[in-house]
């Protein structure tokens, strides 16, 4: 019997649903449900400035955006220069120290790729990421 | 080009595509928050919607890469695959006339550093490849009445 193409994309539609959910269920703990950042993870421009001198600004935007204007002490690490920059980083880095990433926005995704790489590959804590990026920063500017 | 000629030549075409699109599922059900951040990137979605598409997409694309290579649900596998390669071209122009700098996710962060123009131009060589998979498909039925 033949079946119509919308029958058949209607079934592939249901079969994919099997190996999907059976991820699903083994990332379950893995991944951030409701929030793209977790919460833990995200801070406002008011709570990292309350860290005083124990932040570290990391600008994850591209050279020419960070060279244009950047938060005043904030060091460049940006995915595509990556190797060459990191050391600068870590030279300033001290396990007392937080690790605040922004980009440009809060659209972007530079800052969250930057944190994670700074958590999984230099294996640091306490690495945030800025809630509204340079945006909010200005924003905020005083 | 004589009937079995042609019919080998969209044998081959159908392979391709197919292989692209299961490479493409697994680059991405290997790494779904990846996958999940660069849905978020199109900022249309919202996120606890993102994330579960994100688990689900890539075998969606698996499975009718296969149907395509095995020619099961032929039919509804070029369906699923035409119409996910038209919201997929969609998605990326609204998001190129927003001004939002993102990465494809088409190929997980295989496809990271690619740039728009570049993209485009190989969605719009599938969904080309894809439509041209339907006529042929729907010629070799009409030769078989």
């Amino acid at each position: 019997m033949k079946v119509s193409a919308v029958r058949q994309a209607l079934l592939l539609i249901a079969l994919a649903f099997v190996p999907a959910i059976g991820e699903a269920i083994y990332f379950r703990n893995k991944v951030s449900w409701q929030s793209p950042v977790p919460a833990s993870e995200l801070v406002t421009v008011d709570q990292a400035r309350s860290w005083g001198d124990n932040v570290i600004w990391v600008d994850a935007r591209p050279d020419n955006e960070f060279e244009g204007d950047h938060i005043p002490g904030a060091i460049l690490l940006n995915e595509d220069r990556w190797t060459d920059l990191l050391p600068q980083l870590l030279g300033q880095w001290s396990p007392e120290k937080k690790v605040v990433v922004y980009c440009s926005a809060q659209s972007c995704n530079a800052s969250r790729e930057v944190a994670k790489r700074l958590r999984d590959e230099a294996q640091l804590r306490n690495v945030f990421v800025l809630d509204g990026g340079w945006e909010e920063w200005l924003r905020n500017k005083r | 080009m004589d009937l079995p000629s042609r019919d080998i030549l969209w044998r081959i075409v159908a392979l391709i595509i197919g292989g692209i699109f299961i490479y493409a599922g697994v680059i991405k059900a290997m790494d779904p928050v990846a996958f999940a951040n660069d849905i978020d990137n199109y900022k249309i979605l919202p996120w606890p919607l993102v994330v579960r598409l994100a688990f689900y997409l890539p075998w969606l694309e698996l499975l009718c890469g296969l149907a395509l290579i095995l020619r099961f649900f032929y039919r509804g596998g070029l369906f699923i695959l035409t119409g996910l390669t038209f919201v997929f071209i969609a998605a990326s122009v609204i998001a190129k006339v927003r001004g939002l700098d993102i990465t494809c996710g088409c190929f997980g962060h295989a496809s990271k550093n690619w740039n728009f123009s570049g993209h485009l131009a190989l969605d719009l060589a599938i969904l080309a490849a894809l439509s041209a998979l339907w006529i042929s498909n729907r010629t070799s039925a009409t030769r078989k009445l």
